[in-house]
């Protein structure tokens, strides 16, 4: 796996990189601005981008801008953003651009590294990992009337580790529940939410937009 | 000896009242200048209601009658500013009450602006019009003797003279008229002018609970440009926490998490990543203590900002004398500020410019601080090349002021700073 990483906090930087060396994986270059981190994409052609939110000039968006037009450029880039705090409408920005591939995740998760290469790989594999903590600020804003609000306690806890970007089989190990169980509940959550019952990852990501652009809209 | 102490005493207040005589009449001469300035606006107004009210019986009248209080309301407000540029304040009313002329007639305001108009631009005019002639006639004629022979002979008669002057005799005869047109005007003109102002000072100045809503307003507006700043403030802060001590915080979990997995795999390689864990720690910790001595330093609220500026001076390695006069306190933040321009500044001083004294001036004029910090080294310093001074830069900005730096190469170096108090 191949890995471009653009973070202006030199220390950190050089943190992540020397963490994921460790693990054999292959940080390919390391950056410290938008520019940079572009040409650094188009150079090494990575696998993952590592991206930091606020880089300079303004330190607000940039790296979310940065990581669309990253993907425009080289369509099929799996993007992980780190972010020191909960945005959701950063969260929204990026996940609205579309596509598999997109992980949204709190800097401090780094420091869990088990969780923080398990969500690496399932962005590199074409899926998603959402930050609990975005998605624990999404459910507590929507609106009355949205499919939202109909779900279940229990149906919001699998919407959650969906959007985390967990399998089945690890959403029931984490529910103690059956995996038929999963199941059963991923099929009320997108009739609920008015989604064809199918439990594709491309549904599963719907879903997790859907959620998302509510609380955008609504929030 | 005594007496002769006393006399020398005499002549000084004779002076002095003499000065004080002059100033007197200057000013006299400069509000009756500008009484029939706004006299003349109000007698044009005047004749413009006239007017419309005649226009009224063809009926065209009716179209522009509206419009009369707005035009009534311009000429008073001009009457308002002038009279609080040599008096107390008179605050201005802005725009006149809209919805027709009935309305405008109810409003005890535009009542009173009508019994002004009538008054200043009638009497108001005619006082105007006779001290200034008279004081410029005097002047005119007392100089006449010098001059008269350059006229041309058939024209050579100024005003208030009957005759026509055709020698020495005859001119100074007009000088004359001027010293008692100077006489005149130096007994009466003082008084004409307190008579000119005297309508607009008791007609124009708003009733009670007008002004005090206006006041109101006034003072909201500049409430909120203080909470403008404290939000700017307030977002300087968070960003120096979230780029400095989160950052190395966030560094420290991933370095201690990498460290743990090194701990499992090949525990000699992880005292070089907790090395690294702890020294990012360290920086956090350095960089929470700069953000919270950089909110508000203790000292300025023990000791109030003459006191913080002498401690910081009596710490300079650099000599500094420091000289406060800033009577009342400033906001606190202001207050924080000048500290800050103040310890950066003899920072550098201390660093780069190896003067041999420095100083520390700070001032309050009306309600701005000004800071001033001098050396004598040998300058060339620039406010771009990192120094201390970017950051004290965009503090000042936050607060609206102003930051100057001259440092020609050879020194000497200044510092003006121009904050406002916020209080």
């Amino acid at each position: 796996m191949r890995i471009v990483i653009a973070e202006d906090d030199p220390l950190l930087r050089e943190g992540v990189a020397l963490l994921l060396r460790a693990e054999a994986l292959d940080v390919v270059a390391t950056t410290d601005s938008p520019d940079a981190f572009l040409e650094a994409v188009d150079h090494h052609r990575p696998d993952v981008a590592i991206v930091d939110v606020r880089m300079p000039p303004t330190h607000t968006d940039e790296g979310i801008k940065a990581a669309v037009e990253a993907r425009r450029r080289l369509p099929g880039l799996a993007v992980l953003v780190l972010s020191a705090y909960v945005e959701q409408a950063f969260a929204t920005e990026l996940l609205a651009a579309g596509g598999d591939g997109l992980g949204y995740l709190l800097k401090e998760r780094v420091g869990r590294v088990e969780q923080f290469l398990d969500a690496l790989h399932r962005v590199a594999g074409g899926g998603t990992a959402i930050d609990p903590d975005v998605v624990t600020q999404l459910l507590t804003r929507t609106r009355p009337d949205s499919g939202l609000q109909q779900l279940t306690a229990r149906e919001r806890d699998v919407l959650a580790l969906m959007s985390e970007g967990l399998g089945n089989a690890a959403i029931a190990e984490r529910l103690f529940v059956t995996e038929g169980a999963v199941h059963k509940h991923i099929r009320n959550i997108f009739a609920k939410l008015g989604l064809a019952p199918t439990d594709r990852a491309d549904r599963r990501v719907t879903a997790v937009l859907r959620y998302l652009e509510e609380s955008r809209r609504h929030g | 000896m005594e007496k002769r102490a006393g006399s020398g005493a005499g002549r000084r207040t004779r002076r002095e009242g003499v000065l004080l005589r002059v100033r007197v009449i200057l000013d006299a001469f400069e509000h009756l200048v500008g009484g029939l300035g706004t006299a003349l606006l109000a007698f044009v107004a005047l004749l413009w209601i006239v007017l419309v009210g005649l226009a009224c019986a063809v009926g065209i009248g009716f179209l522009l009658a509206p419009g009369l209080p707005r035009v009534v309301r311009s000429v008073a407000d001009r009457e308002r500013s002038r009279l609080s540029r040599s008096g107390p304040e008179i605050i201005k009313l802005g725009p006149a009450p809209s919805g027709g002329l009935r309305a405008a007639l109810a409003d005890s305001v535009v009542r009173r602006e009508l019994r002004w108009l009538l008054i200043h631009g009638t009497l108001g005019l005619f006082l105007g019009l006779a001290g200034v002639t008279a004081a410029l006639n005097s002047v005119q004629d007392l100089t006449y003797p010098l001059w008269w022979r350059i006229l041309p002979r058939d024209d050579a008669a100024p005003t208030f003279v009957f005759w026509t002057v055709q020698d020495s005799a005859d001119a100074w005869g007009v000088a004359l008229v001027g010293v008692f047109l100077a006489v005149i005007f130096l007994t009466l003109g003082p008084g004409m002018a307190r008579l000119q102002a005297l309508p607009g000072q008791r007609l124009l100045v708003p009733p009670a609970d007008i002004d005090l809503s206006l006041r109101i307003a006034q003072l909201t507006a500049t409430r909120a440009a203080a909470l403008d700043a404290h939000a700017t403030e307030l977002r300087r802060i968070e960003r120096s926490l979230h780029d400095g001590a989160q950052n190395r915080l966030v560094a420290v979990t991933v370095l201690l998490g990498a460290s743990r997995r090194a701990l499992a795999r090949d525990p000699s390689s992880a005292e070089a990543i907790l090395d690294r864990a702890q020294y990012a720690a360290e920086q956090a910790l350095a960089e929470l203590r700069a953000v919270v001595r950089g909110i508000l330093p203790p000292v300025l609220a023990d000791r109030g900002l003459a006191g913080a500026l002498d401690g910081l001076a009596a710490a300079s390695v650099v000599p500094c004398k420091v000289d406060v006069d800033v009577p009342g306190r400033c906001a606190v933040s202001v207050e924080a500020t000048a500290y800050f321009v103040t310890s950066e500044a003899l920072t550098n001083i201390v660093k780069h410019s190896r003067a041999r004294n420095a100083t520390v001036v700070a001032r309050r004029e009306g309600d701005r601080l000004l800071l001033r910090i001098e050396d004598d080294g040998v300058g060339g310093a620039d406010v771009r090349d990192g120094t201390g001074l970017t950051g004290i830069r965009s503090r000042i900005s936050a607060h609206d002021g102003r930051l100057t730096v001259t440092s020609p190469p050879g020194g000497p170096t200044t510092i003006q700073v121009e904050l406002p108090c916020g209080s």
